[in-house]
C-alpha cells in the first residue's frame, strides 16, 4: 500500500477535521447524511454538528469524547449488514484505516472545522519572516523538513531556460538564447531571462492557452450541422489582455459584465464574448425554450468552475449533495446570466447569433453591403438562365473552404449558351470571395447585453426547462460572503463580487491553477474543484499566502508567476532518485523539479520552432495547418465546414492556439496530446501516454516536414556530421549530447545513410512530405539520412517533455 | 501495464485505493496480461455473461412502426387525425409543431411472424427475421431527447449535455484491456445508401469526456489510414522504422538511466505498441483470407469497404482479437420525407450483414459471450410530416417510444418485451428507459452499474447518473 506522506496524520500525530475527516465524510456519508434536504436519512446530517450531536430514538450518532458510545462508530464497525455503514448496497465503503480515524476524531473530541476554502483568505506568517519567491521557498522547506526530505540543486542552466521559456512563452529557448544566458555573469541574470519571457508577445499566446480550455473557446457552433462562429477577436482579447499585464480583477469583470460598466468601450464590451462562447443549438427542429436554458446552465457551470471551482450544475435538479449550495441558490446565481437577448438556437447558418457587439468600420459596412447587393443582383439574372434544380447551388454561400457548390455551379454554366452568363458567373464568384474575405476580417464578436426588460426566472423542478417552480431574483448564495456594498444585484454587481477582497475562493482557485500550470499539480490536486470535495492542499499556508499576495499586489499575474519561477522549488532538478521516488511519488512535497509532457499545443508548436518553421504571427483569423483528408466530411455532409484544406500561404506554421477548432471534429493532433474538445469548459486536461500519440509524432506529415527542416538547419549549423547533430540536439533538448547518446546518433544516421545510398528514389520519397521547399544543393540521401536522425530527436521523451 | 495506460490516472488510483475508495478500474491498472485469464476476475461485481460488446447504432432514429412494431389496425384509419387522447399534449418538434394536421401514416410494409418463437419482422428485414430466435426484442425504449445531437449523446453517455464519458470509454476504463496490439474501443462507421447525406456523427459520441484521454473510441477511417497517422511516410519502410525505434528506445533509456522518471519507461512502451499497431491494424483490416463462405454470411456489400456490411466482417474480426467495445455507426435513419424508400435503402444496407455477423459469430462460438445490441437514439411519429399519399409519407422524431434488440451473451433469446399502444405512441408496458439499457449492458459485462465510478469535479460520475435499473426481462 502507498500512503502518501502528504496526508498521513501520523506527521502530526492528531486528527485534523478538514485533513482527515472531512473526505471521508464528505465521500461516504454526505450522499444520505448532507445537505440535501430531499434525500436526506433518519433525519441525521453528519456535516452539521448539531444534528450529529443530537439524541433520536435514545442514540446520538457522534458524542464528542466517547467513540463508545456514539452510534456512528457502532454502525461503521458493525458486520450486521441491516446495520452496518455505509449500506451493503452502497458503492463506496470505509476502510479499517479511515474508520480509525473516524473514531480518534470522535475521542479527541468530534471537533468540526467550517471549510477551509470558504474561510476568508488571511496571509499566514511566513517561516523564518521571508518574502517573495523566498517566502514561497520557506513554505515549502518547511514541509520538507517535517518529513526529513530534500529538494534538488538547482538545474543546469540548459535545461532551466527551456523549462521557463516554454512556461512563460509556450516555446522552447533557442540555442542562441541559450549560449547568451550561459554567457551572463551578472547575479540577476535568471531574473533578467524571465523579465524577458514576460515581455515577449508569445507570454499572452502561452497564457491564453492556458485560459481557452475553460472558456471553451472554438470556431463553430458545436452541435449538428456545426456550423463556423467567428468568435476570435474575443480570443485576441485574452491574448491581449495578458501581453497588457491586465489585472485580474479587471481581466474578470470585463469578462464577466464588461457590457455593463460605465461608458463601456469596445474592448470592455468584446471581454463579454467569454459567456457566448457555448455550443448553440443549430438542428431544425430544436427546441427554443429548451436550449435557451441550456445556454445559460452552460455560463452558470462555467463561470462557477472558472473563478468559483465549484460544480454548481450538481444543484440543477436538487440541493446540492456536497456543497452548501441550494437549487434555489442555484437559480438565484442562474438569473444574472439569464437575461440576454438570445433566441436560445441558431438559424441553421453559419455566422454569430445575437447579442453582437460589430467591430468594424462604417466603411468596411457600407462596402459588405455594397458587394452583398453586387452578389444577389447577379445570382438573380444566373438563375434566370439556369435550370431550376441548380438554384440552391447559385445561392448557397461562398467561402474559402466549400468548393463543392461552385464546382457545379461551374460545370452548369459551362452548358450555358450565353458567353455572359459565363462571365457573370466569374464575377459572382469573384465577389463572393471577396465578400467571404471581408467576412473573416470584419466580423462581430457574439458578447453579452442585458435585456431591458429583466426575462423572469423560475426554479426549475428537476431542472427541466419546462418544469418552472418558484420564481426567483438574481442572489448570492448563502455560503459565500455578501454583495459588497454599493453594488447593484446584477452581473457587474457579481463580476465585482467575484475579486472582492472578501470573497474566498477566487484568488485560490487562480493562484492553484497557475501553480498547476508550472508544477504539474495543483497546490489543492483538484484544481478543478475547491468546494467541499476537495482534496486537502499539500500546502495550506502557502496556498493562502499567495492567494493573498495576488490579491494585494492589485492581481498582478505577471509578478505572481514571477515570483513562483524564482523560487528555488522551481528552479531545482528535476531528477528523481529511488528514495525520492518512493516517499514522494507525485512530486506535491516538491523534492525535486516539475518534469511532465509539454501540453498538446507545445507539442506541436516546439516541432515548428525547432524546424525553423513556425510563423510567429500574432492573433486574427484562425488558421488551418495539415490534417488528415476528410477529417471534417467523413461523417458529417452539412455545415459549410467541410472539405478541409490546409493553408499554403504560411497559416500552416501558425501556432496551435490559432488552429480553426471544430468542435464536432476538432484536430486530431490535439486531442491525441489531451486537448478537450471545447464543447463544454474543462479546467484541467489529463495527460496521457499511448500509443496513438506515437503514431503522431512518428507519422504526422507535420512531424515529417519538421524532421526535414531541422535536418537542413543541422546541415547549416555545422561542417561535419559530428556537429551538426551536436547542434540539433541543443537545439531540441537545450543541451549538449554525452558521448554515449552521441555515439548512437552518429551510427544510427550512418546505417540509414547505407540504406538511403542503396535506395536514393526512397530518399527523395521522404522529402517530399509538406509544402515547404527542399534545401537547394544538398545530397537528397544525405538529407533523407539526416532526416531519420532529426524524427528520432523530435520523438524524444525529453524533447516532449518539460524538464 | 495497460499499453493504453494513463500515468496520472494510476497514480490518482495507487492514492485512492490506500484510502479505501471501493473502486477498480483494475482493469488499466492491472494491464493487459493480467486482465482475461484468471487473476483480476474477482474484481469484477459479479460474473459477467459478456466479454465483449458489439453495438450497432442506427443513427437518426429507424421507425419502429416500419420494422418492429406492427399496428394492422391502423391501415383504416389512414389520413386521420392523432387523436388528443394519444398525443396527450406531448412536446413535438420544431418541425412538425408548424404543421396544420398530424394525419395517421400507417405503415405500407407487411409483417410477419418469424422464428420458432413466432416474432412479428417487417417485410424489410428478411433476413434478421431468420435469426429472430436469437433477439430479444425491445418496443418499449423511451429516450429524454428530441433532436439527433442530444439524442445520441444521451445515449452514448446518459447525458444530452457534451462532456460526460461514452459508454464505451466507461466499458474500456472499468475492464481495461485483452489485447496488447489493438485499441480498447473501436468505431466503425458507415453512410447509409436510404438516405446519404443523413445526419452527421460527432465525435463525441465516442470520446471519453472526463476520463482519461486512452479510454477514447478510436474511430477506424473509411479512407486514408484506418487509424490515424498509422502508415509511415514514404521513405521510411518497415526496416528502417524498427532501426529507428531502436535508437529512440536506446537514447529514451539512456534518459530515464539518468532521470530516473517512470513516465520515460511508459513512453518507450507505447512506442513499442504504436510499431506492433503498425503491423495489427493493417492485418486486422486485410479480409482477403475470408473465405467465400463467410463473405457470403454478410450479403453483397461486404466487398465494398466502408459499407456497413464490411464494417460488420470487421466487427467481429475486433471481437475475435478481443477488443471489449466495437460500435458502429451506421448513418441515414432519419427519414422526415420519402421514408418508404429511404428505409429501404437502409434495410438494403445492414439487414443481410447483421444477421450473417449474428450468424458468423454464433458458429464461431462468439455469440456466447459477445452482447450484440441494435437501435438508433429515438423512433419516429405515426403522423406523417409532408404529405400524406398512400405510396408516400415522412415520420418526424418521437422519443416515447421505438424498438432496439439485444443478442448473444446473457439474453433471452427469442423474446418481445414491452408494448405500445393502437398508434405506437405511447408506451403500454414495460417501459425501458436509456439508463435501463446502459445498466443492463455493464450488467452483462460484470460490472454495476452503481458502483463504476469516477471522481470529477469533486463528485461520483456514474454512466446511469442516479438512475437505471436492470431489464429483467431481458436477461436469460
Amino acid at each position: 500500500m502507498v500512503l502518501s506522506l502528504l496526508l498521513a496524520p501520523a506527521v502530526t500525530g492528531e486528527v485534523r477535521f478538514n485533513r482527515d475527516i472531512r473526505p471521508i465524510l464528505s465521500d461516504r456519508c454526505l450522499a444520505c447524511h448532507g445537505a440535501d434536504e430531499a434525500a436526506v436519512e433518519a433525519d441525521l446530517r453528519l456535516d452539521d454538528p448539531a444534528s450529529a450531536f443530537a439524541g433520536r430514538d435514545g442514540a446520538r450518532a457522534i458524542v464528542p469524547g466517547d467513540p463508545g458510545a456514539s452510534e456512528m462508530i457502532r454502525r461503521i464497525l458493525s458486520s450486521d449488514p441491516d446495520l452496518v455503514m455505509p449500506p451493503p448496497r452502497h458503492p463506496l465503503k470505509l476502510e479499517a484505516e479511515e474508520k480509525k480515524l473516524l473514531e480518534q476524531w470522535i475521542e479527541e473530541g468530534a471537533e468540526y472545522e467550517a471549510h477551509w476554502a470558504f474561510q476568508r483568505i488571511e496571509r499566514p506568517p511566513v517561516p523564518g519572516g521571508k518574502r517573495g519567491a523566498e517566502a514561497i521557498d520557506a513554505f515549502i522547506d518547511r514541509r520538507r523538513a517535517e518529513v526529513g526530505m530534500e529538494g534538488m540543486p538547482e538545474a543546469s542552466r540548459g535545461k532551466l531556460l527551456r523549462r521557463l521559456s516554454l512556461d512563460l512563452t509556450g516555446l522552447p529557448a533557442s540555442v542562441e538564447e541559450i549560449e547568451g544566458f550561459l554567457r551572463d555573469e551578472r547575479a540577476d541574470a535568471y531574473e533578467r531571462q524571465i523579465d524577458r519571457l514576460l515581455a515577449s508577445p508569445h507570454y499572452g499566446e502561452r497564457m491564453a492557452m492556458w485560459w481557452l480550455d475553460g472558456a471553451r473557446y472554438a470556431d463553430t457552433h458545436g452541435f449538428q450541422a456545426d456550423w463556423e462562429r467567428y468568435q476570435w477577436p474575443w480570443r485576441d482579447w485574452v491574448i491581449r489582455s495578458f501581453n497588457d499585464n491586465k489585472s485580474f480583477d479587471r481581466f474578470t469583470i470585463e469578462q464577466i459584465a464588461g457590457d455593463m460598466l460605465p461608458d463601456a468601450t469596445p474592448e470592455q464590451i468584446l471581454g463579454t464574448g467569454f459567456n457566448r462562447n457555448h455550443r448553440i443549438n443549430t438542428e431544425g427542429g430544436a427546441l427554443a425554450d429548451e436550449w435557451l436554458i441550456e445556454n445559460v446552465m452552460d455560463r452558470v457551470d462555467t463561470v462557477g468552475a472558472v473563478w468559483l471551482g465549484l460544480t454548481m450544475n450538481c444543484a440543477r435538479c436538487h440541493d446540492h449533495k456536497y456543497d452548501p449550495l441550494t437549487q434555489r441558490e442555484f437559480y438565484q446565481f442562474f438569473a444574472f446570466f439569464h437575461n440576454v437577448d438570445e433566441e436560445g438556437k441558431g438559424p441553421g447558418r453559419q455566422g454569430n447569433f445575437k447579442p453582437v457587439l460589430k467591430l468594424h468600420t462604417p466603411e468596411e459596412e457600407a462596402e459588405f453591403n455594397r458587394i452583398t447587393r453586387e452578389i444577389e443582383q447577379g445570382e438573380k439574372r444566373l438563375m434566370e438562365w439556369l435550370p431550376s434544380g441548380v438554384h440552391g447551388i447559385a445561392k448557397q454561400p461562398f467561402t474559402k473552404r466549400n468548393g463543392n457548390g461552385d464546382a457545379r455551379l461551374e460545370r452548369e454554366v459551362r452548358k450555358l449558351a450565353q458567353p455572359e452568363a459565363r462571365e457573370l458567373k466569374d464575377k459572382v464568384l469573384a465577389l463572393r470571395q471577396k465578400r467571404a474575405g471581408l467576412e473573416r476580417r470584419i466580423q462581430s464578436v457574439m458578447v453579452m447585453a442585458e435585456m431591458e426588460k429583466p426575462r423572469r426566472t423560475f426554479v426549475l423542478n428537476r431542472g427541466e426547462y419546462d418544469q418552472p417552480g418558484e420564481e426567483v431574483q438574481a442572489g448570492l448564495p448563502a455560503f459565500l460572503p455578501p454583495l459588497p456594498e454599493g453594488e447593484e444585484m446584477n452581473r457587474l454587481g457579481l463580476a465585482r463580487w467575484l475579486v472582492g477582497r472578501e470573497h474566498p475562493l477566487t484568488a485560490r482557485v487562480q493562484v492553484n491553477r497557475l501553480w498547476e500550470l508550472l508544477f504539474g499539480t495543483g497546490l489543492v490536486a483538484s484544481s478543478e474543484n475547491l468546494g467541499v470535495q476537495a482534496d486537502w492542499p499539500s500546502h495550506p499556508e502557502l496556498l493562502d499566502w499567495l492567494a493573498a499576495e495576488f490579491i494585494e499586489s492589485g492581481w498582478d499575474v505577471k509578478a505572481l508567476l514571477k515570483q513562483m519561477v524564482m523560487t528555488r522549488a522551481y528552479r531545482q532538478d528535476s531528477k528523481v532518485d529511488a528514495a525520492r521516488l518512493e516517499r514522494d511519488p507525485e512530486n506535491r512535497l516538491l523534492t525535486r523539479g516539475p518534469r511532465f509532457r509539454v501540453q498538446a499545443e507545445t507539442v506541436r508548436d516546439q516541432a515548428l520552432a525547432i524546424a525553423g518553421l513556425l510563423n510567429p504571427e500574432l492573433g486574427g483569423p484562425s488558421v488551418y495547418p495539415y490534417q488528415p483528408k476528410g477529417i471534417w466530411s467523413e461523417t458529417n455532409f452539412y455545415g459549410n465546414l467541410r472539405n478541409y484544406s490546409h493553408d499554403t500561404d504560411g497559416g500552416q506554421y501558425r501556432r496551435s492556439l490559432y488552429t480553426i477548432w471544430k468542435r464536432t471534429a476538432a484536430p486530431p493532433g490535439m486531442t491525441l496530446f489531451d486537448m478537450p474538445s471545447r464543447e463544454v469548459c474543462v479546467v484541467k486536461r489529463s495527460r496521457s501516454n499511448t500509443p496513438l500519440q506515437a503514431l503522431a509524432l512518428m507519422n504526422d506529415v507535420t512531424y515529417v516536414e519538421a524532421s526535414r527542416k531541422f535536418a537542413e538547419r543541422m546541415m547549416k549549423h555545422g561542417a561535419d556530421l559530428e556537429e551538426r547533430l551536436t547542434w540539433g540536439w541543443r537545439c531540441a533538448t537545450s543541451r549538449e549530447p554525452d558521448p554515449q547518446e552521441l555515439v548512437v546518433l552518429i551510427q544510427g544516421h550512418g546505417r540509414r545513410l547505407e540504406g538511403y545510398r542503396a535506395n536514393p528514389d526512397e530518399a527523395k520519397a521522404l522529402l517530399q512530405a509538406g509544402e515547404a521547399p527542399v534545401m537547394e544543393g544538398v545530397d537528397p540521401v544525405e538529407l533523407a539520412a539526416l532526416t531519420t536522425t532529426a524524427s528520432i530527436i523530435l520523438n524524444l521523451d525529453e524533447v516532449i517533455t518539460k524538464e | 501495464m495497460n499499453a493504453f495506460r494513463d500515468s496520472v490516472n494510476r497514480r490518482v488510483f495507487l492514492k485512492t485505493s490506500a484510502h479505501g475508495f471501493g473502486l477498480t478500474a483494475l482493469g488499466s491498472i492491472l494491464g493487459s496480461e493480467a486482465f482475461g485469464e484468471t487473476p483480476v476476475i474477482d474484481t469484477l461485481h459479479h460474473q459477467a455473461k459478456a466479454k465483449r460488446v458489439i453495438y450497432l447504432f442506427q443513427s437518426g432514429g429507424p421507425s419502429q412502426m416500419d420494422l418492429w412494431d406492427p399496428k394492422p389496425g391502423l391501415k383504416e384509419r389512414f389520413g386521420e387525425e392523432l387523436p388528443g387522447s394519444i398525443r396527450m399534449g406531448q412536446r413535438i418538434t420544431g418541425m412538425t409543431s408548424g404543421q396544420k394536421t398530424l394525419p395517421v401514416a400507417p405503415s405500407i410494409f407487411d409483417f410477419a411472424r418469424h422464428g420458432k418463437s413466432g416474432t412479428w419482422v417487417s417485410e424489410l428485414l428478411p433476413e434478421t427475421a431468420k435469426v429472430v430466435d436469437d433477439l430479444c426484442i425491445i418496443r418499449s425504449m423511451h429516450t429524454e431527447a428530441i433532436n439527433h445531437d442530444p439524442a445520441v449523446t444521451f445515449f452514448q453517455s446518459g447525458s444530452q449535455l457534451a462532456g460526460r464519458p461514452s459508454i464505451g470509454s466507461w466499458v474500456s476504463y472499468g475492464l481495461g484491456s485483452i489485447n496488447r496490439d489493438l485499441p480498447n474501443y473501436v468505431v466503425l462507421t458507415s453512410r447509409g445508401t436510404g438516405r446519404p447525406d443523413d445526419q452527421p456523427l460527432a465525435n463525441r459520441y465516442w470520446e471519453p469526456g472526463f476520463l482519461p484521454t486512452q479510454h477514447s473510441g478510436v474511430k477506424f477511417r473509411n479512407t486514408g489510414d484506418p487509424v490515424l497517422y498509422l502508415s509511415d511516410p514514404a521513405g521510411i519502410d518497415r526496416s528502417r522504422r524498427r532501426d529507428m525505434l531502436d535508437d529512440l528506445a536506446r537514447l529514451n533509456g539512456r534518459r530515464h538511466a539518468i532521470v530516473g522518471d517512470p513516465e520515460i519507461e511508459a513512453r518507450i512502451a507505447q512506442y513499442e505498441m504504436a510499431f506492433r499497431m503498425q503491423a495489427s491494424v493493417p492485418e486486422l483490416t486485410d479480409v482477403s483470407g475470408e473465405p467465400e463462405s463467410v463473405l457470403g454470411l454478410y450479403g453483397p456489400e461486404v466487398k465494398k469497404p466502408g459499407t456497413y456490411a464490411a464494417n460488420c466482417l470487421l466487427a467481429r474480426r475486433l471481437a475475435e482479437r478481443g477488443v471489449r467495445f466495437v460500435q458502429l455507426f451506421h448513418q441515414g435513419w432519419d427519414h422526415h420525407g420519402g421514408l418508404p424508400k429511404a428505409l429501404k435503402g437502409q434495410c438494403y444496407d445492414t439487414d443481410h450483414a447483421t444477421a450473417g455477423l449474428l450468424r458468423d459469430l454464433r458458429q464461431r462460438g462468439l455469440l456466447e459471450d459477445t452482447l450484440v445490441i441494435w437501435g438508433g437514439e429515438f423512433g419516429r411519429t405515426i403522423y406523417s410530416q409532408g404529405k400524406l399519399t398512400r405510396e408516400n409519407y415522412g415520420r418526424d422524431h418521437h422519443p416515447r417510444c421505438f424498438t432496439m434488440w439485444m443478442a448473444g451473451a446473457g439474453v433471452k433469446k427469442g423474446t418481445t418485451i414491452g408494448a405500445t399502444d393502437d398508434y405506437s405512441y405511447n408506451i403500454l408496458e414495460d417501459p425501458v428507459h436509456v439508463h435501463d439499457l446502459n445498466a443492463t449492458i455493464l450488467h452483462l459485462l460484470g460490472i454495476d452499474h452503481e458502483r463504476l465510478l469516477f471522481k470529477y469535479q469533486g463528485r461520483q460520475y456514474r454512466l446511469t447518473d442516479v438512475h437505471g435499473s436492470l431489464i429483467k426481462k431481458a436477461l436469460a
